[in-house]
């Protein structure tokens, strides 16, 4: 196990140097002067050859690229991820002040996910191809198709014209102010969690499915155990496993997908500010905050794999 | 070269399928013969094929369909609900929603077919030179597509449409990139399982060189995975697309897209209008559902194993 874990977390290291690069790469061959997006394009104009070429040096974009890079990877090992174009604010400062409410977020997405998909495919997988099997399936065919930032605006919609409801926008913390919080990132906690359900009702029932035709579970019938303990105790833990894997992965997609359902939303969190970033074409924000979600993707991968090690011991003994 | 094992009989398709010098007349009764099936064996897919045909045969004719020019305003019907002139009502500057509706089938189409060819097809042959070749190849390749996997897709689409600049083109290269490690990890471990089979062995014992291997043998048995794989990815990459028309790094605007309608609406002010909001979210919809179960039919008559399966 010890040894599994520390090259998985070599490999992720790796991994995290490879997606700096990348990252660094694309952020600098963005088309477009970065002083045009700071300046505007009028104010560009008017700036002087030395001007520009002050301000070029002073965002330390004149230096080498391999030397941009390095200052850049040094600043982040110091927590340093520099500063906004437009806003006095830290990116730092920033990502610990709107973190938090995306990760809310995310969790809660994962767990409502669960809450719906187990269930759902526990009683498709029991009585394959019944009305109710047919009608999950469509159901989660058609959430799988729904994209999440579009039902978000039908959902704020909805509540304003039906109940000239609104979830705050500006929120406080989860301990400060739990009720303002929680309206805030309910909603779009459950439209991306019915999202996760889709493929978590999916994968789950095919892996019940599977699960339910081992000898072991033939075994316990055979002993006589009562059906409902045979899929709790022996069934469902089983066919978990590859659930936990995909929950994984969709929880990297689901920090993702918060960029445009928090949009919809117009909840304050990362995803709003990665929007920002990119529609203000802020260069060293949307750097910081992509790698930082490539970052956060990679840790989670690890942390999935680890915990399926731990779980399953076929995996770390391969 | 028949296929012996029974766990491939399913998805392989026949023999002859493998031979080229099939009369086209075969080829088409064949095919019809291939549809019956379909239809009669998943009659729900057969009908959202028919929808995604529709939808295919509207983006074509976008032109004659729509009512009104897409990008024309007028300021006489703006933000109007829908009515008899405008079945789909206007928008803020009186363009004609229903028109630019229709014509965002286009644009959403031709990136989701553009993606999951070039994608799709680029990481489905490298799979199949993983798989094939194996070695160190193989193992720089899978850290290669593993880097390309540590970043949540559309992230990495968005950050590479940015870099590459607005337009089809980019938006179609920024979805393909991220459709690349699907069809490698999928193909690749077809190949691997096809490559210990007793019609390759006889195939290579008869002298067979490593080039007709891969693409008289081998190729031809990765077509079943390959369109299930594609079709899925065709919905995929719709909502992809339109997420980076609605995030504003799409096909730029004025271009009519799902993604660049909705993103006007939510610009338009603090309320946006219903009928707005309503019509391109369920063209992406109706369109990626549609999608979804062909590509659910397609797999169900070729590989009757993964019937209900992710």
């Amino acid at each position: 196990m010890f040894s599994y874990v520390l090259r998985r977390l070599l490999l992720g290291a790796l991994t995290v140097v490879g997606v700096s690069i990348v990252v660094f790469v694309l952020m600098r061959v963005l088309p477009g002067d970065p002083l045009v997006a700071i300046f505007g394009p009028e104010g560009f104009t008017k700036l002087s050859e030395a001007e520009r070429a002050h301000y070029m040096a002073e965002l330390g974009l004149s230096d080498p690229l391999w030397l941009q890079y390095a200052s850049w990877v040094q600043e982040i090992a110091r927590g340093n991820f520099g500063h906004s174009f437009f806003r006095s604010e830290s990116v730092a400062e920033m990502i610990l002040r709107r973190g938090p409410l995306t990760a809310q977020i995310a969790f809660l997405s994962v767990a409502l996910s669960w809450i719906v998909g187990i269930p759902v495919a526990i009683i498709s997988a029991l009585r394959p191809n019944s009305l109710g099997d047919n009608v999950a399936r469509f159901v989660s065919i058609l959430f799988l198709a729904v994209p999440g930032f579009w039902l978000g605006m039908l959902i704020v919609l909805t509540l304003l014209f039906a109940f000239g409801y609104r979830a705050p926008l500006t929120g406080a913390s989860l301990l400060s102010d739990p009720w303002t919080t929680l309206q805030m990132i309910v909603g779009p906690a459950a439209v991306l969690g019915f999202g996760q359900a889709a493929y978590i009702a999916r994968m789950a029932r095919s892996s019940m499915l599977e699960v339910v035709r081992e000898d072991y579970v033939r075994t316990a019938r055979a002993k006589g155990l009562p059906n409902r303990l045979v899929i709790a105790l022996h069934a469902l833990p089983n066919a978990l496993l590859p659930v936990i894997t995909l929950s994984g992965v969709l929880l990297g997609f689901v920090l993702a997908g918060s960029i445009p359902v928090e949009r919809a939303f117009g909840t304050p969190g990362l995803g709003n500010a990665m929007f920002t970033a990119v529609s203000e074409r802020d260069v060293f924000v949307m750097q910081n905050l992509v790698f930082l979600y490539a970052v956060v993707f990679v840790l989670l991968n690890l942390l999935v794999d680890i915990i399926i090690a731990w779980l399953d011991p076929r995996i770390r003994l391969r | 070269m028949t296929v012996t094992s029974p766990e491939l009989e399913s998805s392989a398709p026949r023999p002859q399928a493998a031979s080229g010098s099939l009369r086209p007349a075969a080829g088409w009764s064949r095919a019809a013969r291939a549809l019956r099936i379909f239809v009669r064996r998943s009659p729900m897919s057969a009908l959202w094929g028919l929808v995604a045909v529709a939808v295919i045969a509207i983006a074509i004719a976008a032109p004659a369909i729509a009512p009104y020019d897409p990008l024309k305003s007028n300021f006489r019907v703006m933000t109007k609900p829908p009515s008899i002139e405008h079945s789909f009502g206007t928008d803020q500057i009186g363009r004609d929603t229903l028109s630019r509706v229709v014509w965002g089938s286009r644009a959403s189409l031709m990136v989701a077919f553009g993606a999951v060819l070039l994608g799709t097809t680029l990481g489905a042959l490298w799979g199949l030179a993983c798989g094939f070749f194996g070695g160190r190849f193989d193992i720089a390749s899978q850290r290669a597509i593993e880097f390309m996997q540590s970043f949540p897709d559309l992230v990495l689409a968005m950050a590479i449409a940015m870099a590459l600049g607005a337009g089809t083109g980019t938006v179609i290269v920024a979805i393909a990139i991220t459709r690349i490690p699907f069809g490698g990890r999928v193909i690749r471990a077809v190949v691997l399982s096809l490559k210990e089979m007793p019609f390759v062995e006889a195939a290579r014992g008869l002298g067979a060189s490593n080039r007709r291997l891969m693409f008289r043998h081998i190729l031809p048995q990765c077509v079943a995975p390959f369109l299930i794989l594609a079709t899925t990815h065709l919905g995929v990459s719709i909502i992809i697309e339109a997420s980076l028309g609605f995030l504003g790094v799409g096909i730029p605007p004025p271009t009519p897209t799902w993604g660049n309608m909705l993103a006007d609406a939510l610009n338009s002010g603090l309320v946006p209008p219903w009928w707005l909001v309503l019509f391109p979210g369920v063209a992406i919809t109706v369109t990626v559902l549609a999608f979804n179960l062909l590509g659910d039919g397609i797999r169900d008559l070729l590989d009757p194993r993964l019937r209900g399966a992710v």
